[in-house]
């Protein structure tokens, strides 16, 4: 299958004014000014294949969003090339731009005073879009994300969440090949969560469309990615299947159990770590390759009203896989070179 | 084949217009308060100056401007300001620090056609309402009638278009140097204090002094207001008086859309994209 986003050590450095505190700086840095280049990304490498989704992890201000400006065209990168959808993002023109989509979760554009639906008709003109098209894909765009109420009020009128779907439905009417999210669920409740990484999944299959988003809710990765890419600092630190990630970061299984008798924490110890006990709720951590044996065996010797055996926290392997690359990263990547004046 | 592959293009551009200019009168339809304020706004400076001209000239006249004459060219002031006047380099700032310009540069439109849109969507129907205004005015007040002389009023729409689209573009690329500069807008409200005196905002250019007339004639300021103002109140009468006009505009038009084309592509390749 031929990949629909490749980038090749792909490097964004800023030149940032550097200015002390104070009047004084303020002043100083008016007379000399000084500038500090600020590597936001470093050397990144990955290609996804066509019809694949992708979620890019990583803490605020890793350079999750400015590889995803980079990829799409808005920002020029320093160093390192792109092809997204069989273009260079930067000189793809008009053609590559009908190809994607850039959903970005703290930006809209949606006209504020106006119904979505303004937008929408405004969105055809521009994308080009036969009236035909646009018929069949704004109803089916209605269907999917349920914005048959919605469609006829002002924006500003609209919840975060219906705010969000709509904002979805305006950037696919295009039917774009390649979709860029940028935190397309964030602060939504959970029902709207929901609805749009159903969306985005159905979405994915029935069009074969391409998915890299970046998310701060794990419930967003593991329903819509099986891969990830976790950068920090710039690097791109993993690239892989999130369950082996989740093997290799943390080689244990959770048991959740409900007992349905008084059980001693002592007694529980002996099938494994007691990571949690408030009965009749305790979890026990147990080597992954033992949990099932300790799950029958739990289940035969204990009076179990329920149990489950569950990954830890994807959270949690995302902090301790940051916490292992702080501590390989000696050099903080981010500060590379400080002088006088940008070249 | 290229003249269909043409023809398409023509008319993907004029669906996109017409899009556009839809959707820029719907989201003006809800300010419509406003709009009659910032009307009332516009008007307000030219009348100012027809109040502190009218005093001056009394039962005379001001270097050959009596009452009657300051009172039709502040009226073509009025209308021809309305027609001109430029917002643009406040938006691309907000666009460009508060990350709006992002989406905008990932559709296969170039943003200046939604900002052409904006102005079209805008100034059409309240240059009529301050035309209409003035028609109005000229039945109860004969000063301020301009003969209606069909070859002039065509040169005046042809002068007032080539004046908005150099205040639009000089607006527009201004406003663009937020990709480097937080103080854009400041420098537009330079050049808008500048224009006051030099493109004929508050007396008429003939009234200022020689020194400060020469220095104009080389800027864009009097081909934007004072020219399209003489145009329509008859002032201009000469061939020689026209081709001057007319070739100072085009000859700025034709500055101001290659400083945009810079300044668009730089920005371009030196834009920050807010956030992230």
């Amino acid at each position: 299958m031929p990949n629909a986003i490749v980038a090749t050590g792909l490097s964004k450095t800023y030149d940032v004014k550097v200015r002390d505190p104070g009047v004084g700086g303020a002043i100083a840095a008016l007379a000399r000014p000084r500038y500090r280049k600020v590597r936001a990304v470093a050397d990144v490498s990955f290609s996804i294949e066509r019809g694949h989704a992708v979620a890019f992890l990583g803490p605020n201000g890793a350079g999750k969003t400015t590889t995803l400006k980079m990829l799409t065209g808005l920002l020029f990168p320093s160093a390192g090339r792109a092809e997204v959808a069989g273009y260079d993002p930067w000189e793809g023109g008009n053609a590559f731009r009908r190809r994607i989509a850039f959903v970005l979760g703290n930006k809209q554009q949606l006209f504020w005073d106006l119904p979505p639906e303004e937008t929408f008709r405004l969105n055809r003109a521009i994308y080009d879009v036969s009236l035909a098209d646009y018929t069949a894909r704004r109803a089916e765009l209605i269907e999917l994300l349920v914005l048959g109420h919605l469609i006829d009020k002002p924006t500003r009128q609209l919840s975060l969440g219906e705010r969000m779907k709509c904002e979805l439905a305006a950037a696919l009417l295009h039917q774009p090949e390649v979709l860029f999210l940028d935190e397309p669920t964030l602060g939504l409740d959970l029902e709207a969560q929901q609805t749009i990484r159903d969306f985005l999944g159905t979405y994915r299959e029935r069009y074969g469309a391409t998915i890299l988003l970046t998310s701060h809710y794990m419930a967003d990765v593991t329903a819509l990615a099986s891969r990830v890419m976790i950068i920090n600092r710039g690097r791109l630190l993993y690239d892989g299947e999130l369950s082996a990630l989740v093997a290799r970061i943390a080689p244990i299984k959770r048991i959740e159990l409900v007992l349905s008798e008084p059980t001693s924490r002592a007694r529980l110890a002996e099938y494994g770590a007691v990571a949690h006990y408030a009965p009749p709720r305790a979890t026990l951590e147990v080597p992954r390759e033992t949990a099932a044996t300790a799950s029958t065996r739990l289940l035969a010797e204990l009076a179990v009203a329920d149990l489950s055996i569950q990954d830890p926290p994807i959270e949690e392997v995302i902090r301790i896989a940051f916490g292992e690359a702080e501590g390989e990263d000696e050099e903080p990547a981010s500060r590379v070179d400080e002088r006088r004046a940008p070249p | 084949m290229i003249v269909a592959l043409e023809r398409r293009a023509i008319a993907t551009w004029g669906r996109q217009y017409a899009a556009l200019l839809r959707t820029a009168f719907l989201v003006d339809l809800q300010y419509r308060s406003s709009i009659v304020i910032w009307l009332f706004w516009g008007v307000t400076e030219p009348v100012i100056s027809l109040g502190i001209w009218w005093a001056i000239a009394g039962g005379g006249a001001v270097d050959g401007y009596t009452r009657d004459a300051f009172a039709r060219y502040f009226f073509g002031v009025a209308l021809v300001n309305q027609a001109t006047l430029t917002w643009d380099a406040w938006n691309i700032d907000r666009w460009i620090r508060e990350g709006e310009m992002n989406y905008r540069l990932t559709r296969p439109l170039a943003p200046i056609h939604e900002a052409i849109a904006d102005n079209i969507a805008y100034k059409a129907p309240t240059t009529t309402i301050i035309f209409l205004g003035w028609i109005v005015a000229a039945v109860f007040w004969p000063a301020v009638r301009v003969p209606f002389e069909p070859t002039r009023w065509a040169l005046a729409i042809l002068a007032i278009v080539l004046a908005a689209a150099i205040r639009f573009l000089n607006g527009y690329a201004s406003g663009l140097l937020a990709f480097w500069t937080t103080r854009a807008t400041a420098l537009v409200e330079l050049q808008f204090g500048i224009s006051l005196f030099l493109s004929g905002r508050i007396a008429p250019l003939s009234l200022l002094p020689p020194g400060v007339v020469h220095v104009a004639r080389y800027l864009w300021f009097p081909y934007v207001l004072s020219f399209p103002v003489e145009v329509l109140t008859g002032s201009v009468t000469t061939a020689a008086e026209y081709w001057r006009g007319f070739g100072g505009q085009l000859a700025w038009l034709v500055v101001w859309a290659a400083l945009y084309l810079i300044v668009w592509m730089r920005g371009r390749r030196r834009y920050g994209a807010v956030g992230g």
